[in-house]
Parts: C-alpha cells; structure tokens; sequence
C-alpha cells in the first residue's frame, strides 16, 4: 500500500464511528474509511463499485483504534478479489472476505475494549491524579485554591491525553501497514504484539497505582488535621464508609453514579430527620 | 442564561462529537473537557475538580460493545454551567450527573432511529460513491445539534429551576449534598481497583 493511501485511511479512520447505529453498527465509518482505496482498486472497472459497497455497507462493528487491523486486512483481500480470475474464485474471495471482516471485527474488538478503555484509559486518569496531588492541585478539597497557575491544571490532564494518544495513534498507524502485509496465518499480525501481556502489565501498574491513590488520597485528605476532632473522624469515617460500599456495589454490578445519587437521596433524609 | 453559558454549551457540543462520532482522540474525556470548558467560565479549579469527579463517578462504565456510557462532557458542561451562573458546584453536579444518565438515554434514543436516514443515504452512495462524504458530514452536523439542543435545554431548565429554588433550600440540603459531593473521589477510586483486577493473563 502505497505511503498517501495508507494516511488516507489514516485520517478517515478518525471518522469511523460517524453514523453509528444499532442496526449496522460502523457501516457507514467503513464505506468512508475504504472508499478511497476501493476508488483506486477499481479504478479500471467504475461499474464493479456499487457491488463493492454492497458489501462495505453490511453490519461492522468493532474497536475505533484497533479498527485499523481490519482496514488493512480486509484492503489485501479486496486487491485478491479485484484480481479473481474467475467466477468460482471471485466468489471464494468474497466468501474469504466476509468471514476475514467478521472474525477480525470480533477479536480486535475484544483486544481494544480490554486494552484502550478497561486498562489504558484508567491507568492514564490515575497517572493524571498523581501528577496534580504532586503538584499540590489538592482537587479532594471542596474549597479549592484559587490562585492555582493555569499550567498546573492542564498538565497532568495533557499527559494523560498524550500517553493515552501516543499508544493508540501508534497501534492505528501500525495496524494498517501491518494488517495489510500479513496473512491469516499471523491473525493478520495481532500476532505481532503480545496483546495479553500488555493487557496484564498495564493492569498490574494500574491496581498498584489505584491502591497507592487511595492511600496518597487519604494523606491529602487527612494531613491538615493535627489531632483527632470530631471533624477528622466525620472524614474518615465518610471517606471508609464510602470506600467499603464502593466494593459492595461493585459485585453487585450498581454502577458509581447510582451510588452517588443514593447518597444524596439518603444524606438529605438523615440530614431532615 | 448568559453568553459565557451559552458558549459552554456550543464548546460541549462539539467535545461530545469527540466521544463517538469523529476523532475519539480522548478530548471528551472529563479530565481533559471540564479544564477546557471552565476556560470560557473563567473558573478553572472548578473546572478541574469537575473533571476528576466526572471522570471517577463514571470510571465504571466503559464504551464496550453496545454499552453507552454517561456522556462526561454533558455532566462537566452542565455542572460548570449551573455555577457559572451562581450554583454551588455540590449542587450543579448532581444535576450535572442526572444530565449525563439522560444524555444517554436520547443518545441510545437517536442511535436506534439513525438508521432510518442511513438507508436513504445508503441508497444514494450505491448510486453515487461520492455521496458518503456527504453523508457523514450530515451525520456529524446533526449529531451537533442535537448535543447542542440537548445540554442547551436541559442547562436551561435546571438553572432557571434551581435559581428560582435556591433561596427556599434549606440548610441541611446544602450539608447533606455536600456530604455526597465530597465522598465522589473516594466511591470512584475504590471501584478503580476492582476494575484492574487480574482475572486471567
């Protein structure tokens, strides 16, 4: 694939989710991602587009990020099926094609949502946290500074963005060229990257990092109090009250912003009686 | 509703088309949204801390599969917008979180009728290939304003609501919600932990 189409795809992959809808999912973000490539392919054969599209315009659904495996794999086999030199091979193509699309939405799918939203996302938050409590953004107070330098506050966000951005522009980037010069036989290069050990190390940094949070959270928390007062107790108390809930609710899959709203509800009664 | 309210929401909207439907570069992320959006209310440490809460409260769910997620952009614009104009933050994130649960619910709302111009549209790029180009700068446009209508009307009714209220709340509403305003780090934080457990390698 030549360098400009490859940022083609590129930069329209930003595009995918446009028109995301319950029936076909990313359909329309494929037909707009590969359209320029299909363009190319079937340059000699303008007629041979509508039925091409056909096929883009199906159900797809996957991963925005890890999406691009699927562009560069299923752009190899598209350049197969314009090449098929008969009938029952063109039909082998497709028929190859189909499941290609549909068995590597299904795994990138499953490797993105574990690796970008279940590990790196939150990993980066904590990162984020760090950073301000380090800075002295102490953001557990309800009356915050107000002479804090604008630089402090976006600087730990702009990490966790460009941490974030720099791994998933990576594996956008790479997954194209990579997907598009591997067969089925390397997953059409999944098997490059150890997905899994990536997944298990970002997530083991993660539940060190969430747990030394909590504890540096509770120093930030509690470090003005120089003796034990009715006021340091009330926080702890909230504050362990909260954290052992927090568990509880967890199992029982209720999410946060239930809890939270709960709280509200059940603080303002306490607070009436 | 102020101009500054009224730019909030025009910034928000377009932070929320970040979420989902073009870009995904993380823009719409609470920490990164609320410290934008507070630029144009001025108050940046309100923005920051709205930031970290939004991100936490809704640290749980994540865009996987079909799931959709409570928009953090629509609870950082609502509760930044509601104390710009004189709310205080404990009170503004409640309602800034109710906005995001029903943010949601429209989305999923608009996601399932979407198909029905997608078919047209369908119809028209097997016509004309060219025409897919159109079809996502329409879905993006749309997508826009209805963001925009929707954090617009609900930032609307909440605040004229709460300032016509604020006078007549009592003073144990303002400590009982502060309570809860102040235990939102510690229910988000101690979820983040279950959330990178090891199951399997």
């Amino acid at each position: 694939m030549r360098f400009a189409m490859r940022l083609n795809l590129f930069f329209r992959s930003f595009f995918l989710q446009t028109g995301w809808n319950y029936m076909k999912y990313q359909n329309l973000g494929l037909t707009f991602v590969m359209l320029p490539f299909l363009k190319e392919t079937y340059q000699n054969d303008r007629d041979a587009l509508p039925s091409v599209l056909q096929r883009y315009l199906e159900i797809f659904n996957t991963q925005p990020v890890m999406a691009s495996f699927c562009f560069g794999a299923l752009a190899r086999q598209e350049e197969a099926i314009a090449k098929a030199e008969s009938l029952t091979k063109f039909k082998e193509k497709v028929t190859e094609w189909s499941s290609i699309k549909k068995g590597l939405s299904i795994t990138t799918a499953s490797i993105g949502d574990r690796l970008f939203w279940g590990a790196l996302k939150p990993l980066t938050l904590l990162i984020a946290l760090f950073i301000w409590l380090m800075l002295g953004v102490n953001f557990f107070e309800i009356n915050l500074p107000a002479s804090v330098p604008l630089v402090y506050v976006f600087f730990a966000g702009g990490v966790a963005f460009f941490v974030f951005n720099a791994i998933a522009l990576f594996v956008k980037w790479q997954g194209i060229k990579i997907s598009y010069n591997a067969d089925e036989k390397s997953c059409f290069g999944l098997t490059r990257f150890d997905w899994n050990k990536t997944i298990y190390n970002a997530k083991r940094i993660g539940l060190v990092l969430a747990v030394g949070m909590i504890l540096f959270g509770l120093y930030h928390y509690l470090k003005d109090f120089s003796e034990l007062d009715v006021h340091f107790v009330t926080r702890a108390v909230i504050v362990l009250f909260f954290v052992m809930i927090s568990f509880v609710t967890r199992k029982l899959r209720i999410p946060n912003m239930y809890l939270y709203l709960a709280a509200v509800v059940v603080f303002n009664l306490v607070c009436y009686l | 509703m102020t101009p500054e309210v009224f730019m909030l929401c025009v910034l928000a909207a377009l932070l929320e088309l970040d979420t989902t439907y073009a870009f995904q570069l993380t823009f719409s992320r609470g920490i990164i949204a609320a410290p934008l959006l507070s630029l144009v209310t001025g108050d940046v440490m309100a923005g920051l801390q709205v930031g970290v809460f939004t991100e936490l409260i809704f640290a749980d769910v994540s865009p996987l599969g079909g799931i959709l997620p409570p928009s953090a952009v629509v609870c950082s614009a609502v509760t930044l917008a509601l104390h710009a104009l004189g709310i205080e933050l404990y009170f503004a994130f409640f309602f800034g979180v109710l906005g995001a649960i029903l943010f949601s619910v429209a989305e999923r709302y608009m996601r399932k009728n979407r198909f029905k111009w997608l078919v047209y549209w369908e119809t028209q790029i097997l016509k004309k290939p060219g025409v897919v180009l159109r079809a996502v700068f329409f879905s993006l446009a749309t997508s826009f304003v209805m963001n925009f209508a929707l954090i617009f009307i609900f930032t609307w009714v909440c605040g004229k609501g709460m300032l016509w209220l604020l006078p007549h709340i009592p003073t144990q509403a303002h400590f009982a919600c502060r309570f809860a305003y102040m235990a939102v780090p510690w229910i988000g934080l101690a979820t983040l932990v279950p959330a990178f457990r090891l199951k399997a390698r």
